[in-house]
């Protein structure tokens, strides 16, 4: 007799991998609430279209080895006062926290890939930051997707006027799966940098859903960069509930080949006299498809709020094709709001500037490219960081 | 070494199928200093981004040699390498490139080889300080919220940098106050008495000839209606001065 499960289309590998995932992690009962759970939303993206060729409601997990635990590695600077580590011990050791701050920022029973990682979680790190501690230098967390389909959960807390910054990889070998959870909750005045190197290798999948939660006067930093895989679905929120935040959220993609990448940043003003910007920069080359939503909400009674968002798409071929769709839902009249989107190839009068100076066409091209992406990568933490995002651009435009 | 010189003959142009240049004559010499003067939509600007390869100028017919290289031939990056520059009127801001790493590509592509990074700085920092220009201008976005008279002392520090065989100077003196004109007068002198740049010779194109108080020209050319109509020593710069275009234009009017 089939199972429940099976009779909503859930492959059976998924559903039968369930009884070996840690049930210190997600009890097994729940993982099958959310794995059907899952199976019964809508991701809310797009469908397939002339240009984007992949039906994100509708993936095929069927050939998924789902790995029993996340391979990870964690760098933590010396003497940081803050608590990195596994999630499994992080249960253990400071459990009344972790169950504290687990969904309030992301709420997995409403969201298709927030409800699969949670019911196939299966690993995760738990980064803690006292109050009134600065961690200096940066907290790397890479997780390795080389032996099976990885579901990790990241929870990071900041308790009040602490400071960190976390640079989160995601890596992987060949016919990498990463479906995860980034979740960031902060008591008042606190400050956060989360970024995001995403370079899985070409046929790698990477599902993901980002939020934030900010306390009072607190400041929340995003930078996301998603240049491998051949298909990125990534959600980035903040949750704006208290006065005197400030998020920022910097997004980098660029598809080439049959890459796809499909990015939407959330912002949510529900209470006034808050901040935030957004800056997305992306190229396309080859086949690479990308979709872009921005929005930004300003509830009736978020008085004084203060939005900018801006995308610029940038073409480097004619089969390449970007949507960028910049929203924005204003209900409050006493608010600052800008936004701003271009869509386009490379200047020709940039191109001519360039190469009246000497400079072959194609060195030009490749300049301004990497030229164009300059503002939203000196929103990453950490000169490597940077540079190792320019390279992988470079690389990108060569090709 | 008779073909030496940056030679312009019967050169005729249209922009979007309009006729714009109607069969332009003029040679620059190594070292000499021309002048081309013309009231406003005389196709001057148009001559400049002819010579340097813009793709929306169409060359009907006419021939442009460069001590003896066909010019037109080429693509705008080769044009340079062979000796060519124009100090843009209007140049294009590149947010994201940084202002020295440009200033080194381009002198590679002009000059491969010539200077060491620590010697290129050094030649930089030279002709900055001549240019009266902040360091700190290195580490900003090329042209990427400069104002006018930044973008025209960029210009000229990529002129100092790149010493080239003829510069095509396309209006640099306008929209600049008294200091920055002198400091784009001194900047073309500077290279004119340098090793490098003895032998470049300068077209000149301005619609006033108040940047000719600071560098002299050997022949000044009249430009009208796509035409040069005129040619003489400094002091018919001096004439326009005084009397503008309409005295030139009525004795135009009169031989025809």
């Amino acid at each position: 007799m089939p199972s429940a499960l099976a009779t909503i289309g859930i492959p059976e590998n998924l559903q039968g991998v369930i009884s070996r995932l840690d049930a210190t992690l997600v009890p097994h009962d729940a993982r099958e609430q959310f794995l059907a759970r899952s199976f019964e939303l809508r991701s809310g993206r797009e469908k397939a279209g002339r240009f984007w060729k992949i039906d994100i409601d509708a993936l095929d997990y069927s050939a998924l080895n789902v790995a029993t635990s996340v391979p990870v590695k964690l760098h933590v600077p010396e003497n940081a006062r803050a608590v990195v580590c596994d999630m499994q011990t992080a249960l253990r050791t400071h459990r009344p926290i972790v169950e504290r701050a687990a969904g309030s920022a992301v709420q997995p029973a409403t969201s298709k890939f927030a409800a699969l990682a949670t019911a196939l979680r299966n690993g995760g790190v738990f980064v803690y930051v006292p109050a009134d501690a600065a961690v200096g230098g940066e907290i790397e967390i890479t997780y390795e997707a080389v032996s099976g389909a990885i579901f990790p959960y990241t929870l990071v807390v900041l308790e009040a006027g602490a400071q960190c910054t976390v640079i989160e990889r995601v890596t992987g070998s060949e016919d990498a799966f990463v479906c995860g959870i980034t979740e960031i909750v902060t008591a008042d005045n606190a400050t956060v940098t989360y970024a995001v190197d995403q370079q899985l290798p070409a046929d790698g999948r990477v599902l993901f859903t980002r939020a934030a939660k900010p306390g009072k006067d607190s400041r929340v930093n995003w930078a996301v960069s998603e240049l491998g895989g051949q298909l990125s679905v990534t959600t980035v929120d903040v949750t704006v509930e208290n006065s005197g935040v400030t998020a920022d959220v910097a997004g980098i993609f660029f598809p080439r080949d049959e890459q796809h990448v499909d990015l939407i940043s959330n912002i949510a003003h529900d209470v006034g006299n808050s901040f935030s910007e957004t800056l997305v920069k992306s190229a396309a080359t080859g086949r690479g498809q990308a979709r872009y939503l921005g929005n930004i909400r300003i509830v009736q009674h978020a008085q004084g709020t203060e939005a900018n968002l801006r995308d610029d798409a940038l073409l480097l071929s004619k089969k390449a094709h970007i949507d960028s769709v910049p929203a924005l839902e204003i209900a409050a009249n006493d608010v600052k709001a800008y936004h701003g989107a271009t869509v386009g190839a490379i200047d020709e009068e940039q191109i001519f500037y360039m190469t009246s100076r000497g400079i072959d066409r194609e060195s030009a091209e490749k300049m301004i490219a990497l030229g164009f992406f300059e503002p939203a990568i000196a929103r990453f933490p950490s000169e490597a960081l940077r540079q190792r995002l320019r390279t992988a651009l470079e690389e990108k435009v060569r090709s | 070494m008779s073909d030496r010189g940056l030679r312009i003959s019967g050169l005729r142009v249209n922009v979007a199928g309009n006729s714009i240049l109607k069969g332009i004559d003029l040679e620059v010499e190594p070292g000499s200093v021309h002048a081309l003067m013309g009231p406003n939509g005389s196709g001057k600007s148009t001559l400049a981004f002819s010579l340097t390869g813009h793709p929306n100028y169409e060359i009907e017919s006419g021939s442009v040699t460069l001590d003896g290289q066909d010019v037109l031939q080429m693509a705008a990056d080769k044009r340079a390498k062979a000796g060519l520059f124009l100090s843009f009127q209007y140049p294009a801001a590149i947010p994201g490139v940084k202002v020295a790493n440009f200033l080194f590509a381009a002198r590679q592509a002009v000059r491969p080889g010539t200077l060491t990074p620590t010697q290129f700085r050094a030649l930089l920092m030279e002709k900055m300080e001549l240019l009266d220009m902040d360091p700190g201008f290195l580490g900003r976005y090329l042209n990427d919220g400069f104002s006018g008279g930044e973008k025209k002392r960029l210009e000229m520090l990529q002129l100092a940098v790149l010493a080239p065989k003829y510069a095509i100077l396309d209006e640099t003196d306008s929209g600049l106050d008294v200091d920055a004109l002198r400091a784009v007068g001194e900047s073309v002198n500077a290279l004119r008495n340098s090793e490098e740049g003895k032998d470049t010779g300068f077209l000149i194109i301005t619609h006033y000839p108040r940047i000719l108080q600071h560098i002299t020209a050997d022949v000044v050319h009249v430009m009208m209606d796509g035409r040069i109509v005129k040619q003489g020593d400094a002091s018919l710069a001096l004439r326009i001065e005084r009397e503008g275009y309409d005295t030139i234009r009525e004795e135009i009017g009169q031989l025809a």
